[in-house]
């Protein structure tokens, strides 16, 4: 039985009615008087040069209010191409008009000139010499010349002997790698600890392969979308469908170079986030010059066609992996080469390759990886970004090791997993997480130990882990003279998250959960609240709504003792009531007759304040078991069970937290099975839900979910962020079953049909 | 662009609109009647967000133009409850935990209460596929399906 009367408990969520009835309120919901419709003008090539835009015609359509290219923008930060555009579909002007077909057939009226540049869309090609340049021409040493290039400049700084023959042996070796000089490269990281070389030396057994992960799109159901209403004195107002408004604020200040105060976000429910809706210049930058420049409030909405061609996607990316093990299961080496499609901009996610190291002892490991330029548009976070292809690569080699050693993948991983004050390799000490708990949960749920396997058919084990992050916010909570309670706070709901908020609130004030009501606040009146990504809700503003409802806690207490005649110590909260634990008879005051009494005393209202910033977090794993059938002539994969389970520290809202478990899981099965973003020279070739298949519960099997309590030491009633977890082990799940199914490893993802059928007849299983 | 006189009734109000031939139903529902509780996902009727029961039937209203619904019966999201009651659809999702960003949910929702009106007995393989039009990125589906067997339990005990 649980101590808590509220957190823990399955309770229906606090959005729940508004969002069965159709009355929440999101992005495109929002119409204020006068609204104008945006529509932003895009390129239609993938790489060219800008010879001219003309407006002239699409000026004169009826209906249409303003239209801005580049050089409405005065503070002369990117907004659109001026003079090349790198990727289909990137932004090069925009119009609002009172009609969203006027303003749609105004923007086909925008005459633009290119001249046609050569493409390049694949990152092994992109690095090459040969490549077209798409942004200058970055470029960095590979592996090897970095670590000649470190020998050498070691041997030259000695100055006390003379290494110059040494030195011009390692100059000419360095020519044998002209291969790894990277071109287009947008960033690259680099991690070491131990020596892999000794490593691998010391190994029976290395396996090495090349793991291809897709690029994928977040596909939140809500397309991205903002309403912008400039008035007369310079005050901008933002509705924003986006996770983070304070970060819009700032964002939009930034890039048009408006004071902060100018500008108020008000946060719409968020159709769906998972990393991709944080983006300022997507649409709510063109929405305020718009209605700057018109005068009128201005909504700029995307299709789903336009946000698979300029929303910000997750990099796929290639992984080159090299694993070193001795014969009874040891693994003593990891060392990866990975290449990440950044399309155009830097970044993506590359610093997540080291998440390759898994939560295994690795005594030995190197890291080396590279963003990459190529035409596409850049990319942004999807759900745990970068651990989710860094994994796949981890958890599909562990399984090829766990083959050749003749080992049951589950013990092989529970051998090698860390446990509490190991080493992480490049990454301190380990602290108490329930990777072993966890794994064994899922192997007992899923019935590994006594799994059965028809012809075709095969099971596959992975798991992933994945730390919250942190960040700042303030919440202030209210008690009012009717015993409810009201908490006010500035960050956005992520699915559950407000709920998780009203359950602490209302465990620590002891009243009913349907007595306490949540409001957000918008940029103007909220305190400053970190966005809703990176699982940080729960942690951090259960930690701030923690921190106010003691707060209000305190000053109850205070009021009571004054209002009672007694000491604090001789009173407790209980049932929404200050009782005296000395009194014979019982001597109580409810919570509402306090909150009328604190009225019309010198300090005033109950109002709790919590503010927090900053705690070190916990890991948490999330490890998955399935169960799939392939049919060898058309290749197709069924899956037939799906069982996942995750170390969640505790589980505020059971519900909630399955309703994570769940949904995470399926989106790493359909990047693991279906889904690729597809390009050629012309851009990317598949923007719709007819040739970007994401599943249907057609698809689908029940997602069983086990959810596994390990504290948090600094999480709110121990709670780790439980978002995105469970995305990361998946896509090596799958390709882990397929494999057992059809003795063939697939590591170029999706696993589609006609690769199951190659790899088939490839190795001589083929019809 | 030219307007032409369109008469159909959205939850019970008759509604007497000039319609320009190229807007959809979502749109008029949205934009001309101000019911945003209908959502438009895709445009390309893929992913069922703006479905709504036209007639009994779950229909995608993206891909249903103004023009052509003269005469009929619409049902939207906001037409679902009864006198503060919710549908016994609605309240499974909520039970369930059916739903979290809510913006595919009203479509579930309106595809589900078609389904079970036209047959309450299938299984749930039957109504993992009849609901295969609807896409959904947050729940995966788990919820969902058991939000729509127990409405369609609910109302076959109830009827």
């Amino acid at each position: 039985m649980s101590e808590y009367t509220v957190v823990g408990q399955k309770l229906p969520r606090v959005d729940a009615v508004e969002k069965v009835t159709g009355a929440a309120q999101y992005g495109a919901d929002v119409h204020p008087a006068g609204m104008l419709y945006g529509k932003i003008v895009r390129s239609k090539h993938a790489h060219a040069n800008i010879i001219s835009i003309d407006t002239s015609e699409a000026e004169k359509l009826p209906g249409v209010r303003a239209i801005i290219t580049q050089d409405d923008v005065p503070s002369g930060r990117r907004v659109f191409a001026t003079d090349k555009v790198l990727y289909l579909g990137e932004p090069l002007a925009a119009v609002a008009a009172t009609d969203p077909d006027i303003a749609a057939e105004a923007a086909e009226l925008i005459n633009i000139e290119y001249e046609v540049l050569p493409v390049v869309q694949d990152v092994m090609e992109a690095i090459k010499p040969s490549a077209p340049h798409i942004q200058g021409d970055e470029t960095k040493d590979g592996p090897k010349r970095r670590d000649i290039s470190a020998k050498i400049k070691e041997l030259a700084a000695d100055q006390d002997n003379d290494h110059a023959a040494e030195i011009q042996k390692l100059e000419a070796e360095l020519n044998n790698y002209d291969d790894e000089i990277y071109h287009n490269i947008s960033a690259e990281s680099h991690t070491e600890a131990g020596d892999v070389e000794k490593g691998f030396a010391e190994s029976d057994i290395v396996v090495e392969d090349t793991y291809v992960i897709p690029r994928v799109h977040q596909t939140y159901m809500e397309p991205h979308v903002s309403v912008a209403s400039a008035d007369s004195s310079g005050k901008i107002t933002v509705w924003a469908s986006t996770q983070g408004p304070f970060a819009i604020r700032s964002g939009i200040a930034g890039t048009l170079g408006i004071p902060l105060t100018q500008i108020n976000v008000i946060g719409t429910t968020m159709g769906g986030g998972f990393g991709g809706r944080f983006g300022v210049i997507i649409t709510h930058v063109p929405a305020v010059l718009l209605s700057q420049k018109a005068g009128r409030p201005v909504r700029v909405q995307m299709t789903r066609e336009e946000e698979f061609l300029d929303g910000r996607p997750a990099p796929g990316c290639v992984i080159k992996l090299k694993t070193g093990a001795t014969k009874d299961g040891q693994i003593l080496a990891r060392q990866a080469l990975a290449f990440w499609d950044s399309g155009s901009v830097s970044g993506a996610s590359i610093g997540s390759t080291i998440r390759v190291r898994g939560v295994y002892k690795i005594p030995n490991i190197k890291i080396d990886a590279y963003g990459v330029h190529t035409n596409k548009s850049g990319t942004a976070a999807y759900r745990a970004p970068g651990a989710p292809q860094a994994i796949f690569a981890g958890e599909a080699q562990l399984d090829d090791i766990a083959e050749q050693i003749g080992m049951d993948p589950v013990k092989f991983r529970l051998m090698n997993m860390r446990e509490e004050g190991d080493e992480v390799p490049a990454g301190g000490s380990e602290p108490k997480v329930g990777y072993k708990e966890t794994l064994e949960a899922v192997a007992d749920a899923a019935g590994w130990w006594d799994r059965e396997a028809d012809d075709n058919q095969g099971w596959g084990v992975a798991v992933g882990d994945w730390t919250n992050g942190c960040g700042p916010g303030g919440v202030y909570v209210s008690v009012h003279e009717d015993g409810s309670a009201r908490i006010f706070h500035g960050s956005m709901d992520i699915t559950g998250t407000d709920t998780a908020i009203t359950q602490i609130i209302a465990e620590i004030l002891t009243v009913p959960y349907d007595s306490v009501t949540i409001r957000r606040g918008d940029t103007d009146s909220a305190p400053y609240s970190t966005g809703s990504g990176g699982s940080v809700v729960t942690f951090t503003m259960g930690n701030t709504a923690k921190l106010a409802a003691e707060d209000a806690h305190k000053r109850i207490l205070e009021l009571a003792a004054e209002r009672l005649n007694t000491n604090e110590d001789n009173l407790e909260l209980k049932d929404g009531a200050i009782h005296v634990i000395t009194a014979d008879p019982p001597k109580s005051i409810s919570l509402g007759e306090l909150a009328a009494y604190s009225l019309s005393t010198t300090g005033g209202p109950i109002v709790g304040k919590g503010s927090f910033a900053r705690q070190s977090s916990t890991p948490a794993l999330a490890a998955q078991i399935a169960k799939v059938e392939v049919d060898p002539e058309t290749g197709r994969t069924r899956i037939l069970k799906l069982v996942a389970s995750q170390d969640v520290g505790f589980a505020i809202n059971p519900m909630a937290v399955e309703g994570q478990i769940e949904g995470g899981t399926v989106q790493g099965y359909a990047w693991a099975m279906m889904e690729e973003m597809q390009y050629n020279d012309n851009g990317n070739v598949n923007p719709g839900f007819v040739d970007y298949r994401v599943p249907t519960s057609a698809d689908l099997p029940t997602v069983e979910s086990v959810i596994v309590e390990v504290p948090a030491p600094n999480g709110p009633y121990g709670a780790k962020g439980v978002g995105e977890p469970p995305i990361t082990p998946t896509l090596a799940t799958m390709s882990n079953a397929v494999k057992d199914a059809i003795g063939v490893r697939i590591s170029e993802l999706p696993i589609k049909p006609e690769k199951v059928v190659d790899a088939l007849k490839n190795n001589g299983h083929g019809a | 662009m030219a307007k032409y006189p369109v008469s159909f009734k959205v939850n019970g109000d008759e509604q007497d609109l000039l319609i320009e031939p190229r807007k959809t139903l979502l749109a008029v529902l949205r934009d001309v009647i101000g019911l945003t509780g209908t959502k438009e996902g895709c445009s390309t009727g893929d992913c069922g967000a703006c479905t709504v029961i036209i007639d009994g039937k779950a229909v995608t209203s993206c891909m249903v133009l103004g023009v052509t619904v003269a005469g009929k019966e619409i049902t939207t999201i906001e037409g679902l409850a009864e006198d503060g009651e919710l549908h016994p659809v609605q309240q499974a999702f909520i039970d369930t935990g059916g739903y979290q960003c809510g913006f595919c949910t009203p479509g579930f929702i309106m595809s589900s209460k078609a389904l079970i009106d036209e047959n309450p007995d299938r299984t749930e393989e039957e109504f993992r596929h009849a609901l295969g039009g609807n896409i959904c990125r947050c729940t995966g589906y788990t919820k969902i399906l058991e939000a729509v067997l127990n409405a369609a339990e609910e109302i076959r005990t109830n009827s």
